[in-house]
């Protein structure tokens, strides 16, 4: 059978069994609603308070702190899903003892493994696109000139770079069984360096070149770029470019780190307990 | 006489390596003190039998098991199940053999039975509606079709582990390792899941199996021929009436 349409068929059944557990989360998907409700009321009132003053480190983004803010949370929360997504479930797994009966199937260990941060990351460009929808239709967030062209190209290579720090967390996390600190270094470090809720010129001159060596920072400039100023891949070739080295190196390091844990495993016996 | 064997193990030897303790670290060290698991483990199983595997907690019995099913890899040795290199084996390996493994831990607790074997399903390569006729059948076969809907977390332990037996026998393997599979059951419970076992899963589909427990009550009820370790290693290989005299009862 085709490796493609073998992995439709897990992710279809991973899917709808997530879906299925949901009715065991009630109070979860409650809280979380709750959180998302807060969350857009926080921006209300934060756009309200910086858009009021003409800001000139805005001025590369159409002066608009909403569309600024609300295009950083977003990516730092991919980042998130990414980086830490498929590490909490491995953690997850093996103390459960999931890991080891998934693995025991003859499905080849990047499919058992694909489909949760899959099912995240689908779960989040939803979560994503409410935030936007919701973002453009209460709080008059105008994405008008948006170029879609740059963010289609933009998408996949976030994803790739964030898969692969995601790996690479992932593969730690097997090798030192515990949850390791590099997903909360890499988001800590993004949160403060790569402009999600402020610009990266604001920064000092050697923090922002530190900042340079962090994906979202890129990511954070392409997605800007292209939705706030409707900027086209040309404008914003030096991120693409940036973004392209990340996924290009973090995604097979990341692949590399993930099978080399995975092996060890299957030699300390790991698989089945943390 | 090599087709007609099932299970070639020669030599197996496993030695763990746990990782150091902070006092070992400060030292230098990565690991701690080597633990030798299994040592010059060396049987055949014929196509069709049914051996068990006994000894005292910490025999080498599960690490035995996990190895011949390609979830732990030997530190020495080799072994074939159906042909098939444990280690090198892939999904043609994983495909003929099946872990059942007693514990109860290895499901999603917060969705029913039948959304596990699914997902399980899904995982042997089986399409959405090959998928629902396998588990619905299965289900059935092991005395749950009328629990199927129900959460896993709600399942009693025997429900667990024929829950954990049909999932096993999704893939219709050819080999069968079963560790510790009537683990926590009453006596009652315990002596209908062996005999469904023994003769509904295993005999009357030619199926080959290798079960580990420390009960002698199963094994006598359930094997053709004993295995017996002790530390690592294999010490003796008898008939199930040798049981007693080889356990020292």
């Amino acid at each position: 059978m085709n490796g493609l349409a073998w992995f439709g068929r897990v992710m279809w059944a991973f899917m709808r069994r997530e879906l299925s557990a949901l009715g065991g989360y009630r109070t979860a998907f409650i809280i979380r609603m709750l959180g998302l409700v807060l969350a857009i009321g926080a921006m209300v009132f934060l756009a309200r308070f910086v858009g009021a003053a003409a800001n000139p480190y805005l001025s590369g983004y159409g002066g608009n702190y909403l569309g600024f803010m609300v295009l950083g949370l977003l990516a730092a929360e991919f980042q998130q899903v990414g980086v830490s997504g498929l590490a909490e479930r491995i953690r997850m797994a093996q103390m459960m003892g999931t890991l080891e009966a998934e693995l025991a199937t003859p499905a080849p260990p990047w499919m058992v493994l694909g489909a949760p941060p899959m099912y995240e990351f689908g779960a989040a460009a939803m979560r994503s696109a409410a935030y936007l929808i919701a973002a453009t239709l209460l709080l008059g967030l105008e994405l008008g000139r948006a170029n879609w062209l740059s963010v289609a190209l933009a998408v996949p290579l976030v994803i790739a770079a964030f898969s692969g720090l995601g790996l690479l967390a992932a593969g730690t996390t097997m090798l030192v069984r515990r949850l390791n600190p590099v997903a909360m270094i890499i988001g800590s470090l993004s949160f403060f360096l790569s402009g999600v809720l402020y610009p990266v010129s604001v920064l000092p001159g050697w923090l922002r070149a530190l900042a340079q060596l962090l994906p979202l920072t890129h990511a954070l400039a392409v997605l800007r770029g292209a939705l706030l100023v409707g900027a086209g891949p040309a404008a914003l070739a030096r991120s693409f470019v940036a973004l392209l080295i990340f996924a290009g190196v973090l995604a097979p390091v990341g692949a590399a780190v993930f099978a080399y844990a995975l092996r060890r495993a299957r030699i300390d016996g790991s698989l089945s307990h943390y | 006489m090599t087709a007609a064997l099932a299970v070639v193990a020669e030599g197996l030897g496993k030695i763990f390596r746990p990782p150091a303790d902070l006092g070992e670290m400060l030292r230098g060290r990565f690991y701690g003190a080597p633990l030798e698991a299994l040592s010059g483990v060396s049987f055949t199983v014929g196509a069709g039998e049914i051996v068990c595997v006994m000894g005292p907690n910490g025999a080498g019995k599960s690490t035995l098991v996990r190895i011949l099913g390609g979830l732990l890899m030997p530190s020495s040795g080799s072994a074939r199940v159906s042909g098939v290199d444990v280690v090198t084996g892939g999904a043609a390996f994983r495909r003929r053999v099946a872990f059942v493994v007693g514990e109860e831990r290895s499901f999603h607790f917060r969705v029913t039975g039948r959304a596990n074997l699914h997902y399980f399903a899904a995982l042997h390569g089986l399409s959405a509606a090959d998928a629902r006729r396998r588990s619905a059948a299965l289900l059935e076969r092991v005395g749950l079709a009328s629990a199927a809907d129900r959460r896993y977390r709600e399942y009693s332990r025997g429900m667990r582990q024929r829950l954990a037996l049909a999932r096993g026998l999704l893939a219709d393997p050819e080999v069968l390792l079963l560790d510790e599979p009537t683990l926590g059951l009453d006596p009652r419970g315990a002596r209908d899941l062996r005999a469904f076992l023994r003769d509904d899963v295993i005999r009357k589909t030619g199926r080959t199996a290798i079960v580990c427990s420390n009960d002698p009550t199963e094994a006598k009820a359930m094997s053709d021929r004993v295995l017996f370790l002790d530390g690592g290693r294999l010490y003796a290989d008898a008939p199930p009436d040798r049981i007693d005299a080889e356990l020292g009862l």
